[in-house]
């Protein structure tokens, strides 16, 4: 493995890392910005943004971009999140450079207004189709509560409303400044040729101009409110309660992976023993979500409408227990194990490593081996953890739920 | 890139297959056992998911908890699923604790504690499932949609019928695992890295058994085959279509694949732009191939609101339609790329090919290596998928729905 780095004069972030033995090759451009970089009045741009990129420049038609994917065979596709939009391909290495050129390209596209306009129905499809899925509409509406007034609260879908308001020269000046060449990396992992990526970059990137860009980043304790609203169609209750967190700059965002993993992994954990195992709920886990400057942990559960309080009283005493005598050795041990495996598993893939190089790059300038990582993890101690519950107190939290009549 | 498979049968005649590779430092391994949903006994649908829970609540000497604690103590990522004919238990995990979790895998097959407190728990746990189901339509659409497509009882829910489960008793429960947790028809499947040698001996050391078992045959009705709408007040209209294509052991199988990536490959292909890019309709919207042993079907799915619910079934059942009228040699050029790089990008994963070794063996009896099916995808035309597309014609659709709105048929 090799790392690399380089800057253009315009501000443009090239980051690599070298495995020659990989069998495949990942590229991504990392675009700092999401739905936190919205104001209300245009929430939603960002993601559609992200579906406009596809529908080509001035000399390619969507279906045209398509089709250069297409004939290269690659796994390629795009999400957003509340900070960042990630363009991103799987690739076989002789494909890798005309899957970076065609990205680069795709990076100034045209923004047509036709496109645009037809787009606007396949977004609010989109929309309608998380209606649906009441696991993930109970976490964003507990985010919006959750950070109530801050801009990490902004949905990264937006609105029927917002998106039908929502006008292509709106588009285009968030996206002028955002997409500026200093608010993004290109990020290649796998089995590639350095070189050849740089000189393409630099031939194809290095007249996109420099912007002031900037992010408010503020930490952000969250509003803990409660809220439970009625679908009357739905046949559980599906309940979403987060806690605050740290940042993904904190070097304690270790520490917090770590505890979530003790509280609410899958299997194995404080929830899984008190709720799942008993049959009170369903589902029941706990995540990590490391932001810019702020973080949060998630915990969602499925259970029966009449088991809802009790899940919730079980959660309380888990998380009164672990804030009085915080994590055992043993489940420390456990939780390490489950994770170290996990990192090994996922960076045997290009396309697992991509987002951990890039993320590590955006948010902490740094480069850190999976070696590294491990490292990281192996430290942790069960006080470095009590610490951590003493200072964000997991107990308090805001709560919401979508359930039954 | 030749990859040397391994292999090994135990004298009662179960299978264990191996795939190294290199420059990894994790293992992936899974037991395939013949207790799939559809072999079961009769109404006693339902009875997989809840042994799939009940035989990790204790085994061995230990009890649900130490045993938790062992298997979360290796780190590994348990993955267990619930097919037509085989129930499959497995891990990822770094290679060096390959051993110990294969012996605690052995346990929970063959010494399950099996206790009658926690089969209560096992069973509620299942039945919750079941309503889980009811607020994710996409994931029922298709379990239904299964059901209705191949002959009963193939097709059946993998998560079980509340009118079945709601009956099953531990003793039942107990006796079906007995029936059918059987060495003979087990395939055990490794990837990564990973020492044959002592693969086999632990395994012959525990798994094996004078008696040779013979195969269960199950007894077909029918497909219903008929259009089924289930209502919901949800946001949307999801649609489910299944249409018979030919099975895995086919000697056509590549050129229905090859058909099938060009109506639903990568982003240009036509499903995706004439349903998503040229109209509008979806956002999700995809087609794939789902094959048991002897029969197989492409199941499609989207989702959409309802005032463009039969707009969208139309313009899909219009797609099926318009492959045998012709397709173009760039078409059959991207299709035949983008299978080649899918089969090889999925090859650095060691779950994933400990799955497809696995698979292959029951399927076919055989391994194929990368490089036959690179071949065979090679030998793939604009001329042999028409003559395929001539004799399979896509007649019958099975068509579920649920949601707020009717289609017409």
């Amino acid at each position: 493995m090799e790392f690399k780095k380089t800057q253009l004069s315009n501000g443009l972030n090239i980051i690599g890392e070298i495995n020659k033995k990989a069998k495949s090759s990942a590229v991504g451009y990392f675009v700092k910005t999401g739905a936190r970089d919205e104001t209300m009045e245009i929430n939603g741009v960002s993601h559609f943004l992200e579906h406009m990129l596809f529908k080509g420049t001035d000399k390619l038609s969507a279906f045209e971009v398509n089709e250069a994917f297409d004939r290269t065979g690659a796994q390629f596709n795009a999400f957003t999140s509340e900070e960042m939009t990630v363009f991103y391909a799987a690739v076989l290495p002789e494909y890798l450079c005309e899957v970076t050129d065609l990205w680069s390209h795709l990076m100034r596209p045209s923004l047509r207004d036709d496109d645009f306009n037809m787009e606007k129905n396949v977004i609010k499809e989109e929309i309608a189709m998380y209606q649906d899925l009441p696991n993930f509409d109970v976490m964003d509406r507990c985010r919006s509560m959750h950070f109530e007034g801050h801009p990490c609260g902004h949905s990264v879908l937006g609105s029927v409303e917002s998106i039908d308001k929502l006008s292509a020269v709106q588009m285009r000046s968030y996206f002028n400044n955002r997409y500026a060449p200093n608010n993004m990396t290109l990020t290649v992992v796998g089995n590639f040729e350095w070189d050849k990526v740089t000189d393409l970059a630099q031939s194809l990137c290095n007249k996109w101009q420099k912007q002031p860009v900037s992010r408010e980043t503020s930490h952000f304790e969250g509003s803990f409110k409660k809220q439970r609203i009625i679908k009357a169609n739905l046949a559980s209750e599906h309940i979403c309660l987060i806690s605050s967190g740290v940042s993904a700059q904190d070097p304690r965002r270790f520490a917090a992976h770590l505890l979530a993993t003790i509280i609410g992994d899958t299997c194995g954990s404080r929830y899984f023993w008190e709720l799942v195992d008993k049959a009170i709920a369903q589902c029941a886990y706990m995540q990590y979500a490391p932001m810019d400057g702020t973080g949060a942990l998630y915990s969602y559960f499925q259970c029966n409408k009449e088991n809802a309080n009790t899940v919730i009283e079980k959660t309380n005493k888990i998380f009164s227990e672990i804030s009085g005598k915080g994590v055992t050795e043993d489940e420390l041990t456990k939780a390490k194990n489950k994770i170290l495996s996990s990192l090994v598993i996922k960076n045997e893939l290009p396309m697992g490593r991509l987002v951990d190089v890039g993320f590590n790059w955006i948010y902490n300038s740094e480069y850190l081996t999976v070696e590294q990582d491990m490292d990281a993890i192996r430290q942790v101690s069960t006080e470095d953890i009590k610490l951590l519950i003493d200072d964000i107190q997991p107990a308090q939290y805001t709560h919401f739920s979508i359930g039954p009549e | 890139m030749t990859v040397k498979f391994d292999k090994y049968i135990l004298n009662n005649g179960m299978v264990i297959v191996g795939e190294p590779m290199e420059s990894v430092r994790s293992a992936a391994f899974g037991f395939s056992i013949p207790a799939g949903a559809s072999v079961l006994d009769e109404g006693c649908c339902g009875a997989a998911n809840i042994i799939e829970d009940w035989i990790f609540r204790g085994a061995g000497e230990r009890d649900s908890r130490q045993l938790s604690d062992e298997l979360d103590g290796l780190g590994l990522h348990r993955s267990s699923s619930i097919g037509s004919s085989h129930l499959s238990l497995g891990a990822a995990l770094e290679s060096t604790n390959l051993e110990k979790a294969v012996g605690l895998y052995a346990d929970i097959i063959l010494k399950p504690k099996l206790e009658d407190d926690q089969f209560e728990l096992a069973k509620e746990l299942s039945i919750q499932s079941i309503t889980a189901l009811d607020d994710d339509p996409r994931q029922k659409v298709m379990l239904i949609l299964r059901e209705l497509f191949y002959p009963q009882p193939l097709g059946i829910s993998n998560i079980g019928h509340m009118e079945d489960i709601e009956k099953l008793g531990a003793d039942k429960v107990r006796d079906i695992l007995k029936n059918n947790f059987n060495p003979s028809g087990t395939i055990f499947s490794v990837a990564g890295k990973y020492d044959f040698d002592n693969v086999v001996k632990q395994l012959e050391s525990v798994f094996e058994t004078n008696e040779k078992l013979a195969k269960k045959e199950i007894a077909t009705k029918p497909a219903v085959n008929k259009y089924t709408h289930l209502h919901n007040e949800g946001a949307q209209v999801h649609i489910g279509l299944m249409t018979k294509t030919v099975p895995p052991t086919d000697k056509d199988i590549y050129n229905a694949r090859a058909a099938l990536a060009v109506l639903s490959g990568g982003m240009s292909a036509r499903l995706f732009t004439e349903v998503r890019e040229k109209r509008g309709l979806c956002y999700a919207i995809g087609a794939r191939y789902h094959g048991l042993k002897d029969t197989a079907g492409i199941m499609c799915y989207a989702g959409t609101t309802p005032e463009k619910a039969q707009q969208t079934l139309d313009t899909i059942i219009t797609e099926f339609n318009r492959l045998k009228e012709g397709i173009t040699e760039e078409e059959i050029q991207r299709a035949k790329v983008g299978l080649k790089s899918s089969l090889i990008l999925s090859s650095e994963s060691t779950s994933s090919r400990a799955g497809s070794i696995a698979s292959d063996h029951y399927l076919l009896g055989r391994i194929r290596s990368l490089d036959e099916i690179k071949e065979k995808i090679e030998e793939v035309s604009v001329k042999s998928i028409q003559n395929f597309l001539e004799k399979n014609i896509f007649e019958d659709f099975t068509i579920v729905t649920i949601g707020p709105k009717e289609v017409k048929i």
